[in-house]
């Protein structure tokens, strides 16, 4: 039986090029999510009573079922009952992102509500229409405002990604079962396994925070 | 930021091509369930491995097609087969009635017999297990799993059923005690005994099983190539050279 320690080292470019599935995964499921949360959150604030429905049974219905369930679901379910030959990793992509989208429309709505409704009316008497009102006075705040709370979703997608090891993606979840199951190196592996999301955590909401920082209007706090 | 997202982006792509796919040959894909050694597990370089992993490449190189080896979870390998996501599943899967009500099997290529597994120190018989109140491990979707669970009411026996979601994740608990004992093939059972301080007790009385490769209903062709293919390998030395290798018996 070799060392446990070995086991991680000789695993370890195997376990990293999981972790760039992984990223994969998560980049796509997060712009995605974005494409998918930001009109929802707009829809849900400032759309007609048809359209606030709509977007509310869609949050509602992805927010209402378990992730593992939404995989099954889509991926051997609907996916296949419409024939379509989706890959397990753009399946983990669509399914994690549509979810997204639905937890992302909440932050953005939240900060659409905290932008003072004065603001909106001051437009209107500037002369501008409501969509213009929106997409140069209230999108570029409800953007800055989100970030801390999109920080937050990256760190909650890369972690739920793990869970996609059920369809047969080859992330870092799955081939730490694999390597485990050879090795009997239980402890090394999951610690090790670990590791890697730890560091891509905190990679990530530290490129996020400098974005935020950057991005920061001088002397406007909220 | 944009430009780094496309980055990762374009990466990723390249993870969804398989490299074998442009060539002309036919390309099968064959679902693995990766925790499973010696049958199939993946290398120290994360290739896949194993004992049908290489016998299924013989198989492919005499017959003229290509074969791409896909290790994913054990629960959704069927699944995946009926999804048309794999094409084959060559990965020590026993062919049982309840099986071939939803896929072919080929003919069949290994015997393997159901075995309980202790800790090395144990003193329990196969009777202690069977009848004397112990909780009992085995790995979900199984036969021994299904069998178990069946003929449990039937005989009266009064063991616990945990499920877990490989053989070794039941080693493992074994080990740490928070089971008495696991059920398994003999095969990875021989695999944890090399690797971990575990005893094979013997067989319980679960019939006997033979695996096989499965395909989906339609795929009657590819049935075919694929049992001839068989039939070749275990004519040729080949055969026993992967036996000696992978020592799939106990």
């Amino acid at each position: 039986m070799s060392h446990p320690l070995q086991v991680v080292i000789t695993s370890l470019p195997y376990l990293l090029g999981g972790a760039v599935v992984t990223v994969g995964i998560v980049v796509g499921a997060m712009a995605l999510g974005f494409f998918i949360g930001l009109p929802l959150a707009f829809v849900q604030v400032y759309g007609n009573i048809v359209l606030r429905k709509i977007a509310a049974f869609y949050v509602w219905f992805f927010r209402g079922i378990p992730v593992l369930v939404l995989l099954f679901l889509f991926y051997f379910g609907l996916f296949t009952l419409i024939d379509w030959n989706i890959t397990a990793f753009w399946a983990a992509v669509l399914v994690l992102g549509m979810r997204g989208g639905a937890y992302q429309s909440q932050i953005f709505r939240g900060s659409i509500l905290s932008i003072p409704s004065g603001q909106l009316k001051a437009a209107r008497a500037l002369g501008m229409t409501d969509l213009q009102a929106i997409f140069y006075i209230i999108l570029p705040q409800t953007l800055r405002i989100a970030l801390p709370g999109w920080s937050n979703e990256y760190s909650i997608v890369l972690k739920d990604s793990a869970i996609a090891f059920v369809l047969g993606t080859s992330e870092i979840m799955s081939r730490t079962h694999f390597v485990a199951s050879r090795t009997y190196e239980q402890l090394a592996m999951y610690l090790t396994a670990g590791a890697i999301y730890f560091v891509l955590t905190w990679v990530g909401v530290h490129l996020l925070k400098r974005l935020e920082n950057r991005l920061k209007i001088p002397g406007y706090t909220s | 930021m944009k430009k780094w997202m496309v980055f990762l982006m374009a990466i990723s792509l390249l993870f969804c091509f398989s490299p074998g796919a442009m060539a002309k040959k036919k390309v099968y894909i064959n679902g693995i369930d990766a925790n499973f050694p010696p049958f199939s597990y993946v290398d120290k370089s994360g290739h896949p491995a194993g004992f049908d992993v290489e016998a299924l490449n013989w198989i492919a190189h005499k017959m003229g097609f290509k074969v791409i080896h896909k290790p994913m979870d054990w629960d959704g390998i069927i699944p995946n087969l009926l999804a048309k996501k794999i094409d084959i599943i060559a990965s020590g899967m026993s062919i049982t009635p309840e099986r071939e009500k939803v896929v072919n099997f080929t003919i069949p290529y290994w015997k393997i017999e159901q075995v309980f597994v202790v800790r090395k120190d144990s003193h329990l018989t196969v009777q202690d297990v069977l009848t004397g109140h112990k909780l009992l491990g085995v790995q979900r979707g199984t036969s021994e799993a299904e069998w178990l669970k069946k003929q449990k009411k039937k005989r009266g026996w009064n063991f616990t059923l945990r499920y877990y979601d490989s053989a070794p994740l039941a080693i493992v608990d074994l080990v740490n005690g928070r089971i008495d004992a696991a059920a398994m093939d003999d095969a990875p059972a021989a695999d944890a005994v090399r690797k971990k301080p575990v005893k094979i007790l013997g067989t319980f009385g679960m019939p006997p099983e033979k695996f096989g490769y499965a395909v989906r209903k339609q795929d009657k062709k590819l049935l075919e190539t694929l049992n001839t293919g068989l039939r070749l390998l275990m004519k040729d030395p080949y055969w026993q050279h992967l036996i000696d290798k992978y020592h799939p018996g106990h």
